[in-house]
């Protein structure tokens, strides 16, 4: 096959997966619509604080947010804003939900890449230094050491990482280094240079992607650690040893480039991952991210935006998915998707 | 591959506004009309009203707590505390507040005077105070947030506020441009709503439909205040971002110290202790009490203390034949310590309550003895009295048809609320009576005991207690179809008393009212009540001028300072 047939089957395979997406998100978004305005508690009753009024004040209250209607006309209400791109208003936030998600989706976006890359990159490191050190005290520790993160619940993880590396080491250790234990930026954001503000945000950043990250490097590392084992059993990498090539040459020209290809295509298995922890770790670093956003919506029974947030969320897992598809098929010439299906 | 990545992580960082201070400005045409009059206001007050020269002025003031402000700056609208504590001390101004004797005084009104038969309350207000858009705040402002507050149509989430006052055209008078008269019925401490209800600007809301204030982008996204401290920005779920006021009126203090005031939102309480204590925060609201020793312990830190509004209770269901004795509800008290718990799982920062009346209300009487005092013989007693014996010895108590004491007692997850339904579970069963604890989601919680479906036997519920108490919708027999009278509470006596005290005027014959009210309540017994919780600030000594009480916590909040001597 051509390289180019090849490009051509892709880039149809893709345009298929991504025009059936359409009507899967919004059935994902229609049951999620249905099952959270069927959950029992009423949003407008927990705007009236008791004392506040009686059930007129109630009424009201739901009339002015639209909650009196039917459940099929808010339904095909909510249908016909969506296809127009407004999706309502969020009354726990005060603020259209376009501009709350406008606001929050690159936060957690900017949360969980980093720690994607985080994640990769230790696991990558961590997972060939295991196979190039197979069975050695090295490779056990750094087994016990992953186990652990991967064990340990992501709420935990992140507050040991605020007690020890923000408050512990700054209080208590004095340490040079330390980190701050919540928020994107510091309040004097504003007052410092655009190196200073760059700085500030990866500082901020670096706990809260600690935590995302952990448990995800140690099950990177331990898929580095076969693939790479694999590779380094082959022929050719053999046969370049025998030629005489320096071991590091060996490992990272040869070896570590195929052993590479199928830890990538887990790039789009671990997004959906990432985002699922967000929740957890944005409310214990105050970060202003859709995970914690959407937690709260549910919990105030915000609909719009706990139903866009949703949308949003179902949109990325699907993308993320076909992402894994095309890198796959990318890192790996033999795959080959059908274009007349 | 390496490239790659480091293309990647710095292109997140700076496209998520690593180059641009993080100001929301919010794409809403009002928003987008409003802000640049502020900035530009902003910008000539400070030209005209330079900082004085003294050490005390400058710096940001960082206030930590775990909840945004929900209900935002549209005073309009909003209820929750964090959100009026606002409307009161920081982007709004009030008519009147308290003094340091919870005595009314005037803010944005300079004075006012009553009726003789107090029909109706004339406010002169001040002349010098102004939106922070530049436009003159005046009678037309009052009257405009009277009417929004009072129609129906708004939905005022406090509308018992306004239930003795003239509602709509007929209760709001301009006399002239800085004078407006407000006409009510006679009742007790008239001048209340007017200190927490935030005046609202007429020349930027008076178009707007009462139906649609509730979403106008006012509240959250660009309000325009008159108070000590101009709206910069919002970031949902993160900061509020306000910035000193140099037009404020000299009389009422001037021009705030610090420069900046920055209100967070960190709903995990481990990190805000975290955040106090590394100097992240400055201020850290209501720390729990197991936090409270490591504030002691922390030499830049004071622990601030005092009686707090909220209290504790037990709701009990007294439709359900097995609950609707008083003798049964005051026998429940009995079984339980509530002394323990105060000290048990508030660490003892906190005070046992018998009514909902609270340890700062004029008319708190220390002295009343109660009924529900920890006595489990007293508790066996009286529910044999009432007919529940244990007739088949298993340890649980029966009525004469052989129905069990069994009690479902449900509350929503929450440490304090929790602890307080698993101590009743194992004191009151050695009294015979069988409470099954029950955890509920809160919304469907409030569902349940709210609507007319009342399915509930028990609740463990917090209230937050006001200066003006008004039980009317929690305890008057004609309200028993209405959502908070979840208790079923039908009682001459109360509805006899309360009316009384809702339209009493004179202050000696209410506090006397108001005696025989908490009486009559702990006979009744509606609640078990718990305790008042202390309210405990965590504050950074380097900030001075900091004085806190029932009124609230940003009560002097215009007069903070950070000590110019600390590092």
């Amino acid at each position: 096959m051509t390289e180019g047939r090849r490009g051509g089957d892709l880039s149809r395979y893709v345009l298929r997966r991504l025009v059936g997406a359409i009507p899967l998100v919004i059935g994902i978004s229609s049951i999620v619509f249905f099952v959270v305005h069927l959950a029992p508690g009423d949003p407008a009753r927990l705007l009236l604080p008791p004392g506040g009024g009686d059930q007129d004040v109630i009424d009201q209250i739901r009339r002015n947010l639209g909650l009196d209607q039917p459940l099929h006309i808010q339904y095909v209400k909510w249908l016909g804003s969506f296809f127009t791109g407004n999706f309502g208003y969020s009354f726990s936030q005060g603020a259209p939900v376009r501009a709350v998600l406008a606001n929050t989706f690159p936060n957690t976006l900017l949360l969980s890449g980093f720690a994607l890359a985080v994640a990769f990159g230790v696991g990558i490191v961590v997972g060939t230094i295991q196979a190039v050190r197979q069975y050695s005290a090295a490779d056990s520790i750094l087994s016990v050491v992953l186990l652990f993160f991967y064990s340990m619940p992501g709420f935990w993880l992140a507050l040991m990482l605020v007690l020890m590396l923000s408050y512990q080491a700054r209080n208590i250790w004095e340490w040079p280094i330390w980190f701050p234990a919540s928020a994107m930026v510091s309040s004097d954001f504003g007052d410092l240079s655009s190196v200073g503000r760059l700085a500030d945000r990866l500082w901020h950043l670096v706990l809260p992607a600690t935590a995302l990250s952990l448990s995800l490097a140690a099950g990177i590392a331990r898929y580095m650690r076969g693939s790479m084992l694999e590779v380094i059993r082959q022929d050719y990498v053999r046969t370049a040893r025998s030629k005489g090539l320096p071991e590091r040459l060996v490992i990272f020209k040869h070896a570590l480039r195929n052993a590479l290809s199928p830890i990538i295509t887990m790039v789009g298995v671990y997004i959906p991952m990432v985002f699922s922890g967000t929740v957890i770790i944005e409310s214990v670093f105050a970060w202003p991210g859709m995970g914690r956003m959407i937690f709260d919506a549910i919990g105030a029974r915000d609909y719009p935006l706990v139903v866009a947030g949703t949308f949003f969320f179902a949109l990325t897992v699907v993308l993320a998915n076909l992402l894994a598809d095309v890198l796959y098929a990318v890192a790996d010439p033999r795959i080959r998707y059908e274009s007349d299906v | 591959m390496k490239n790659l990545l480091l293309v990647f992580v710095t292109a997140s960082v700076v496209a998520c506004g690593g180059s641009e201070a993080p100001r929301n400005v919010s794409s809403d045409p009002f928003c987008q009309r409003v802000i640049p009059a502020v900035d530009a206001w902003l910008a000539d007050a400070r030209i005209a009203h330079p900082t004085p020269d003294d050490d005390r002025y400058g710096g940001t003031v960082v206030v930590g707590t775990n909840g945004e402000i929900a209900d935002g700056m549209n005073a309009a609208v909003a209820a929750d505390y964090n959100a009026t504590q606002h409307h009161q001390f920081v982007n709004l101004m009030t008519l009147i507040d308290f003094d340091d004797e919870y005595e009314p005084r005037g803010y944005l009104a300079e004075s006012w005077e009553f009726a003789e038969d107090m029909t109706s309350v004339t406010f002169r207000i001040r002349q010098d105070v102004f939106w922070h858009d530049g436009e003159q705040t005046d009678a037309h402002d009052v009257a405009f947030t009277y009417l929004a507050v009072t129609n129906p149509e708004t939905a005022f989430p406090n509308a018992a506020f306004w239930s003795h006052y003239v509602p709509g055209e007929a209760g709001v008078e301009v006399l002239d441009d800085f004078t407006v008269r407000i006409r009510m019925r006679p009742h007790s401490m008239p001048l209340d709503p007017f200190r927490t209800v935030g005046i609202l600007p007429e020349h930027l809301l008076g178009d707007v439909p009462p139906s649609e204030l509730k979403q106008h982008p006012f509240g959250s996204q660009c309000p325009v205040g008159n108070g000590p401290f101009v709206f910069y920005t919002h970031t949902a779920q993160d900061r509020w971002v306000f910035e000193a006021n140099p037009a404020f009126p000299e009389e009422l203090g001037g021009r705030p110290f610090v420069n900046r005031y920055v209100y967070r939102a960190i709903p995990e309480q481990t990190t805000l202790l975290a955040e106090l204590l590394t100097g992240g925060i400055d201020v850290y609201v209501q720390p729990t009490p197991e936090q409270a020793q490591n504030v002691l312990d922390a030499e830049q830190l004071d622990l601030r203390r005092f009686v707090g509004r909220s209290y504790m209770y037990v709701g009990w269901n007294a439709r359900l034949p097995k609950l609707s004795d008083p003798r049964v509800r005051t026998a429940l008290g009995m079984g339980v310590d509530r002394q323990s718990l105060v000290d048990g799982t508030l660490g003892g920062y906190g005070r046992i309550a018998n009514s909902g009346v609270p340890p700062f209300h004029f008319a708190f009487d220390a002295d009343l003895e109660s009924p529900v005092s920890y006595d489990p013989a007293g508790a066996r007693a009286l529910l044999e009295e009432a007919g529940w014996v244990d007739r088949d010895g298993d340890g649980v108590r029966e009525n004469a048809a052989g129905e069990p004491l069994e009690i479902v007692l449900k509350y929503n997850p929450h440490h304090l609320r929790q602890a307080i339904a698993e101590v009743m579970q194992a004191q009151l069963s050695e009294v015979g009576v069988a409470i099954t604890p029950q955890s509920v989601e809160f919304t469907t919680l409030i569902d349940q005991i709210a609507s007319t479906r009342r399915d509930f036997e028990g609740v463990v519920m917090g209230w937050n207690a006001e200066f003006r108490l008004d039980d009317t919708d929690l305890f008057r027999s004609d309200r028993i179809d209405q959502p908070y009278a979840f208790s079923g509470t039908q009682n001459p006596t109360l509805d006899r008393l309360i009316d009384a005290l809702s339209t009493a005027v004179d202050e000696d014959v209410s506090r006397a009212l108001w005696v025989e009210y908490q009486r009559a309540i702990m006979e009744e017994q509606p609640y078990t009540y718990f305790y008042f919780r202390d309210r405990l600030v965590g504050v950074n000594r380097r900030l001075q001028g900091v004085e806190m009480d029932v009124r609230g916590e940003w009560t002097t909040v215009k007069d903070w300072y950070i000590d110019p001597a600390s590092p």
